[in-house]
């Protein structure tokens, strides 16, 4: 085992406390963007963000009644609407069990949406590779927190770009993964702006529940501090690995997130478009993979990847039928008779 | 609504139709019927458990069939409505028959998941024919209900013969502001009744004799219910007639504060009678007196 004592023992425990942090702040960020494209569309697709609204709100309310329902408050009532979620508890038990359903309340639905994904992406997937070391620094717990990050990541990444959207479970995942990624956000999209409810009100609210209760938070740090001993004890690194776990569920919803974003960017994009028009660019999408994978399977055409093909061909068509409709249907300037024949006939008039 | 149709003057307010997402658990019966038709497609045909299909030629029709009809049975179960199962028993036995008569056995398997997706599209042109027969007039003395695809139904009801307003709004009208308003009347035309029923068997004795017993207990319990074409089925926008509907039956019903108001003149009248039968009584003698005098 190398390192230094004072590195094992004080800073080691902190690198995968920073590397969730991290990874939370730019799920924070990207949570953020998606409220800001939806708040464009808002005016136009008020039904599509209220379902968003309601994905969230119920996540939330679940998260709550999590809460009531580890700390053994019970739940008395639960309510969810596409407004506002109400979880009530039986009892009023206060102290830690009331912090402990708080802290459900406000970091649940971040990864909460995320564990579901992700259960459904082992089931898919068969499992996760796990890099560990013997070694227990600082350094060390940030490489192999990042590693573990990374293989989640790749093989993500990898099972979105050979995603077959004509296999009925890959594409109930990727429905899923689309209506999580659009409810993945505690803070609510209003019909109308009664207060500011963005990142840094998410962000007081839990800072304000941490500095509420100083105690509970550092016998959390005490107990994160315990673990890692005890896995430099037992030369195990599930302490780094324990971790990772959030390290996945804050990646996955950033992958959630960033495909509902590319959808909300779509129908924003469309929006531009006038008239009945816009109906092509939805029409393309679906009808370009199809078309795509009939080619391959009535022709036997047998090319690796073919999977990913249909993909790029879906992709690169929807964006050119956007941009070309946008292009030619768009231009305010544009005459119906060319310039030259409509100064001709001006001067004839 | 024709003008021949119309009351003394009566205006009409709006005219409504329901949502075409209000009729979701008809729609959904259909959307079922699509998913399961694409799904038998491409278990059967493109999935790692193809071969299963091919054992016996009459196992995915067996599957099929099975599955469609578990789907019905808990549908109904859960609708308590049973045409649902028989709708797909009917579905079910027509595909059977189709594929028998054109001995289509053998073929791919590709006849009865088209079938069933056809199925499912006429399905919903029938749910949207049913949808478009629904037509709600409100106008300022009443609220027509218009329906009905071979027997037209109709109900016209009175804003001063509703007693009550029920309205509810599910997941689907929130999030597309539709909802579904019941006016209740005076006679309770508009309520339903939820029923629960609880039994217990009991056996008593061996094997040579036994006695049976059941026992049981019913309960009901009154709900605002209606046919769709006797309530405002998942009118849009749902907030906007509510509002609506609601001044038209508060401009129709006596309030608490007018009632009071007529107590209050009744009561002043009442009064005002009184005091002039005092006056009466107390110039009468004094006329009388006079008047006795002149006579004599």
């Amino acid at each position: 085992m190398n390192g230094s004592p004072v590195d094992i023992i004080i800073f080691a425990p902190l690198a995968p406390i920073f590397g969730v942090a991290l990874l939370w702040f730019i799920q924070l960020l990207f949570i953020e963007f998606q409220k800001l494209l939806l708040s464009k569309i808002k005016r136009n697709h008020q039904a599509f963000c209220r379902f968003t609204n309601f994905i969230g709100i119920l996540f939330q309310s679940i998260c709550h009644a999590l809460g009531f329902t580890v700390t053994k408050s019970g739940i008395a009532h639960f309510k969810v609407t596409v407004d506002y979620g109400r979880v009530k508890p039986k009892k009023n038990r206060k102290g830690l069990f009331e912090w402990i359903s708080n802290s459900f309340l406000f970091i649940g639905p971040f990864f909460l949406p995320a564990l579901l994904i992700l259960g459904c992406f082992v089931l898919i997937n068969g499992g996760i590779d796990v890099t560990s070391s013997v070694n227990y620094t600082f350094a060390e717990g940030v490489i192999n927190f990042f590693s573990n990050v990374y293989v989640l990541l790749e093989k993500f990444i990898i099972l979105l770009v050979r995603i077959d959207l004509l296999h009925p479970v890959q594409l109930a995942f990727f429905i899923l993964l689309v209506f999580l990624g659009l409810g993945i956000r505690p803070s609510y999209i209003g019909e109308d702006k009664r207060r500011k409810v963005d990142m840094m009100y998410d962000l007081r609210n839990i800072w304000s529940h941490i500095t509420r209760k100083p105690l509970y938070v550092i016998l959390l740090f005490l107990l994160a501090y315990v673990l890692s001993y005890l896995s430099v004890l037992f030369n195990t690194n599930w302490y780094v690995f324990l971790f990772s776990i959030l390290g996945w569920l804050s990646v996955t919803s950033i992958v959630a997130l960033f495909i509902a974003q590319v959808i909300i960017l779509l129908i924003k994009t469309t929006d531009e478009i006038p008239g009945r028009l816009k109906i092509l660019t939805y029409i393309t999408l679906p009808l370009s993979y199809i078309i795509m994978r009939m080619i391959f399977f009535v022709f036997s055409v047998e090319i690796y990847g073919y999977k990913t093909i249909s993909l790029l061909v879906m992709i690169l068509s929807t964006v050119l039928v956007t941009f070309l409709l946008l292009y030619y249907k768009t231009n305010k300037f544009k005459t119906k008779i060319n310039m030259k024949s409509l100064k001709k006939k001006t001067k004839e008039t | 609504m024709e003008q021949d149709e119309l009351l003394n003057n009566e205006k009409i307010e709006k005219v409504l139709s329901p949502h075409p997402l209000s009729f979701m658990k008809y729609q959904s019966l259909c959307i079922f019927l699509i998913i399961w038709g694409l799904l038998s497609l491409w278990l059967a045909n493109f999935s790692e458990y193809k071969d299963l299909f091919t054992i016996n030629e009459w196992f995915p029709i067996v599957v099929w069939a099975l599955v469609i009809l578990a789907v019905g049975v808990l549908a109904s179960i859960v609708a308590i409505r049973w045409l649902i199962f028989f709708m797909y028993l009917g579905i079910v036995l027509l595909g059977i028959g189709l594929v028998i008569w054109q001995n289509w056995i053998q073929g791919p398997w590709i006849v009865l998941p088209i079938y069933t997706v056809a199925m499912s599209f006429i399905g919903f042109l029938l749910v949207e024919w049913f949808r478009i027969s629904h037509k709600y007039i409100i106008s300022n003395h009443r609220i027509v209900f218009k329906g009905g695809i071979i027997t037209k139904e109709e109900r016209t009801l009175r804003y001063d013969k509703i007693s009550d307003i029920n309205s509810k709004q599910g997941i689907l009208g929130q999030i597309f502001s539709f909802g579904t308003i019941i006016p209740i009347s005076q006679s309770g035309f508009g309520l339903g009744a939820d029923q629960s029923f609880a039994a217990g068997g009991v056996q008593l004795g061996d094997k040579k004799a036994k006695f049976l017993g059941l026992f049981g207990g019913g309960r009901e319990v009154q709900t605002p219910r209606a046919r769709s074409y006797y309530e405002l089925h998942g009118v849009y926008p749902y907030k906007e007639i509510k509002k609506l509907v609601e001044s038209m039956v508060q401009g129709s019903v006596i309030t608490q504060y007018q009632q009071e108001q007529v107590e209050f003149q009744k009561e002043q009248v009442d009064i005002q009678k009184q005091m002039r039968d005092l006056l009466k009584m107390q110039n009468g003698p004094k006329t009388g007196g006079k008047n006795d005098k002149e006579d004599e």
